[in-house]
């Protein structure tokens, strides 16, 4: 029976400068005026700016190709800096998914003129990319989706459809859209998928913003109506989009960012109990420990496995479980540990980063694929499925 | 792990598992304890210049984790930890069985020649030939049958756990620099067999969900059960990370804080896990035949031994208030350290 693999990795030499470098350049760099609460789940936020001085410092695809703007540096170093930007609260959202996901899939996939165009851009910090997968009636069942793309006989593509929840969409400059090339077969529901990279200037392709429950506007519908877009937008090979969303979705789910959301949280705990607080308090700070410690512990592993070039599959839809897990709980018990002087409307630090993910935090098992079917995953290595 | 560790992992448990019906025999395997020996088990830890094995944590948690994975009963973590102790004291170790005393209530007397006092829960004690045990400032080795009165008692899983009395009995000692050493190796030790019982429970739990049948098929085809395996499983992964982790730690060097977190958290799976096991077995897991509880109860007595989860908990917790702000760089300096050897 096959037992989950988290071998210990041991950093590269040259770690303990390079975060240093990362510390050293945040302190002067991190936007002043900014409030604490944005520093909780930062890797939404969005600063257009900040990303362009990363770019500008080699801090985007760094471990692309120099042949299209990246630096050609190890996945453990790229793994130091985003942790180091989360514990920071850094705001990284504008460029977080073009580095995770959407660049490595057009160098992956893309045609030669896919990668010249866009990647150099995304790794400047210039240009931002969000998520075309799920659709009003395809979350979890991914492959149901209805968007279809019909070929044209000149060549080009005309799409249809819409999809929603799309993460950033209205300040993006590309999309990645999952759609239907072939008719849906019941037997094989993963077959006649394509996937289609289109810039947002596209005629044909209108953004429409969905508020979330605290009043946020970061996701968004997408709606296609007669979008004709050039052969060339096709990424990868056609009906084959199932297996390269499968790839994207690795990518997606496998990093810190999916145990760090509430550690702005932890951080305001400490500063706000002191150096000697109750025996509870201290007790509980005691068992939060033991789980960023080992989360992270896990976390590296699964960053080693990736930079090894194998597949944590499995070992990465428990990280994020996990970790989903964790950063959930840790904002309800906080508000437990907190003193009954504490009330949520009042105006400091930490009630504000404590009211903003008591609020949040239900969704981090749901983005990414929810809690269920991450635990689907699971019980399919475990041989149940 | 590399490819000599594999071996001793393997080796170790193709051993264990034949011998898991000894269990069944109440308290100590003899005749598996004489194959530990010639496999140089019980001096893994101590330098070959003693006559040990000269092996580290990674090593020794390799093995324990499959002791704890077959739950046969032999001291063989005692042992392990007491030969490391030894040697750094400059104790030469009696052949063994050497059991390992961290609740220890007494003193040294006539300038550390005598020992006054009791030694609590001690692991196979009334099978031990001598005990070693750390009073501050030092390391102290005692012979069971010097103890005027010995008291037997048990864990929850029936491995011995006796009671000492020691009325100016003879004791050898040295220096012991570190006195919160014992109880970190114990801890870790029990980390490594935790991880083992555990997966061994989760095993057992998915192998039967495959095979007994209700309403028609396989209960683990139900997604009720498998979201619960899945999350049982997802547990075991993060005792067994977290244990190695801190395996590799302490062959590095200091390794006081990992310790601390991994015996946390793997007492935390405890929990979730040991009821999953039971709820997937239902009722044939809860008779006295079957092989289940061979784990949970070990995991239930070894969630207290080696320090409980109040007592890491207070550990950690004041160690990380204390540094406030620091949490982060400390945190990462630990793993960091390493690349920069
Ligand atoms: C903040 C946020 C940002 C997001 N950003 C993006 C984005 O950028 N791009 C994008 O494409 N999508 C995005 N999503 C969408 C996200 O991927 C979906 O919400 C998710 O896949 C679940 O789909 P759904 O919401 O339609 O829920 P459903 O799939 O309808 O699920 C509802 C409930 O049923 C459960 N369920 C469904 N199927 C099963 C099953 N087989 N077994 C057991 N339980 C099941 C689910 O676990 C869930 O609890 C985002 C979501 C959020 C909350």
């Amino acid at each position: 029976m096959q037992t989950f693999h988290f071998d210990p990795v041991d950093l590269p030499p040259g770690i303990p400068a390079f975060r240093a470098e990362i510390r050293a350049f945040l302190a002067r760099e991190m936007p002043r005026d900014y409030p604490a609460e944005q520093k909780a789940n930062c890797w939404t936020v969005y600063d257009a700016d900040f990303s362009r001085r990363l770019g500008e410092r080699g801090w985007i695809g760094m471990h692309w190709s120099k042949t299209y703007g990246g630096h050609e540096r190890s996945a453990l170093e790229r793994y130091v800096l985003m942790e180091e930007l989360l514990a920071a609260g850094a705001p990284v959202g504008a460029h977080w998914i073009g580095d995770r996901q959407t660049a490595p899939a057009i160098l992956r996939y893309g045609s030669e003129s896919q990668k010249q165009r866009h990647v150099p851009r995304i790794a400047r910090g210039e240009a931002f990319c969000c998520i075309g997968m799920s659709e009003p009636n395809a979350g979890s069942d991914l492959a149901s989706v209805r968007t279809r793309a019909e070929r044209l006989p000149d060549g080009r593509w005309k799409i249809n459809g819409q999809k929603i929840w799309t993460t950033l969409a209205h300040r993006s400059h590309l999309i990645i859209v999952l759609a239907r090339t072939s008719p849906a077969d019941e037997k094989n529901r993963h077959a006649g998928l394509s996937q289609f990279l289109l810039e947002f200037d596209t005629p044909g392709l209108r953004v429409q913003p969905i508020v979330d429950l605290v009043g946020a506007k970061h996701f968004n519908e997408i709606f296609f109506e007669d979008c004709i877009v050039d052969a060339e937008c096709l990424l990868g090979t056609e009906g084959q989009g199932w297996k390269q969303v499968t790839a994207e979705l690795s990518l997606e789910r496998s990093g810190p960012e999916r145990y760090l959301s509430s550690i702005a949280l932890f951080f305001e705990l400490l500063r706000v109990v002191g150096p000697s607080p109750s025996e509870s308090v201290r007790q509980a700070i005691g068992r939060v420990t033991a789980e960023i410690w080992t989360l992270r512990q896990m976390s590296l592993s699964v960053a080693g496995q990736l930079a090894r070039g194998e597949d944590p599959y499995v070992e990465a839809a428990i990280v994020k479980d996990l970790g989903n897990v964790f950063e959930q709980a840790l904002p309800p018990l906080v508000q437990a540990l907190a003193d009954d002087g504490i009330h949520l409307e009042q105006d400091s630090d930490f009630v504000r980063t404590l009211a903003l993910l008591l609020q949040t935090s239900p969704s981090f098992s749901l983005r990414g694929g929810t809690r269920e079917i991450l635990r689907g995953i699971i019980a399919r290595g475990l041989g149940l499925r | 792990m590399s490819e000599q560790r594999q071996i001793l992992a393997d080796t170790a448990d193709r051993l264990f598992a034949d011998a898991v019906t000894s269990r069944r025999i109440e308290g100590f395997d003899a005749k598996l304890w004489q194959q530990t020996i010639e496999m140089g088990l019980p001096l893994l830890l101590a330098p070959e210049a003693d006559g040990g094995a000269g092996g580290d944590w990674d090593d020794a948690g390799a093995v324990l984790h499959a002791l704890g994975h077959h739950g046969v009963p032999i001291p063989l973590a005692e042992n392990m930890i007491a030969a490391q102790l030894a040697a750094d004291a400059g104790l030469e170790l009696p052949s063994g069985p050497v059991s390992l005393a961290t609740r220890v209530e007494g003193a040294l007397q006539q300038a550390g020649t005598r020992f006054d006092g009791k030694l609590l829960g001690v692991p196979w004690g009334r099978h031990a030939d001598a005990i070693l045990a750390v009073v501050p400032g030092h390391t102290v080795l005692l012979r069971r049958t010097d103890a005027t009165s010995l008291r037997h008692a048990h864990n929850l899983a029936d491995e011995p756990r006796d009671d000492l009395i020691f009325d100016n009995a003879p004791a050898v000692c040295g220096p012991a620099s570190d006195g919160t050493q014992a109880s970190h190796l114990l801890a870790l030790a029990r980390c490594a067999q935790i991880s083992g019982a555990l997966e061994a429970a989760l095993h057992k739990s998915v192998e039967y969900a495959q095979t007994r049948k209700q309403f028609g098929r396989a209960i683990g085809q139900f997604q009720a059960v498998q979201q619960q395996l899945a999350q049982f499983g997802a547990e075991v992964a993060a005792a067994m990370c977290a244990t190695r982790a801190a395996c590799r730690a302490a062959t590095r060097g200091d390794a006081s804080f990992q310790i601390a977190a991994a015996k946390l958290r793997c007492n935390l799976a405890i929990g979730f896990a040991t009821s999953t096991a039971h709820q997937v077995h239902a009722a044939i897991g809860f008779t006295r035949e079957f092989d289940l509880r061979q784990s949970t109860q070990r995991l239930w007595s070894w969630r207290t031994e080696g320090g409980n989860d109040r007592a890491w908990a207070d550990v950690l917790g004041a160690r990380v208030c204390a540094r406030g702000d620091q949490f982060w760089a400390d945190l990462t300096a630990r793993d960091d350290a390493v690349s920069l050897t």
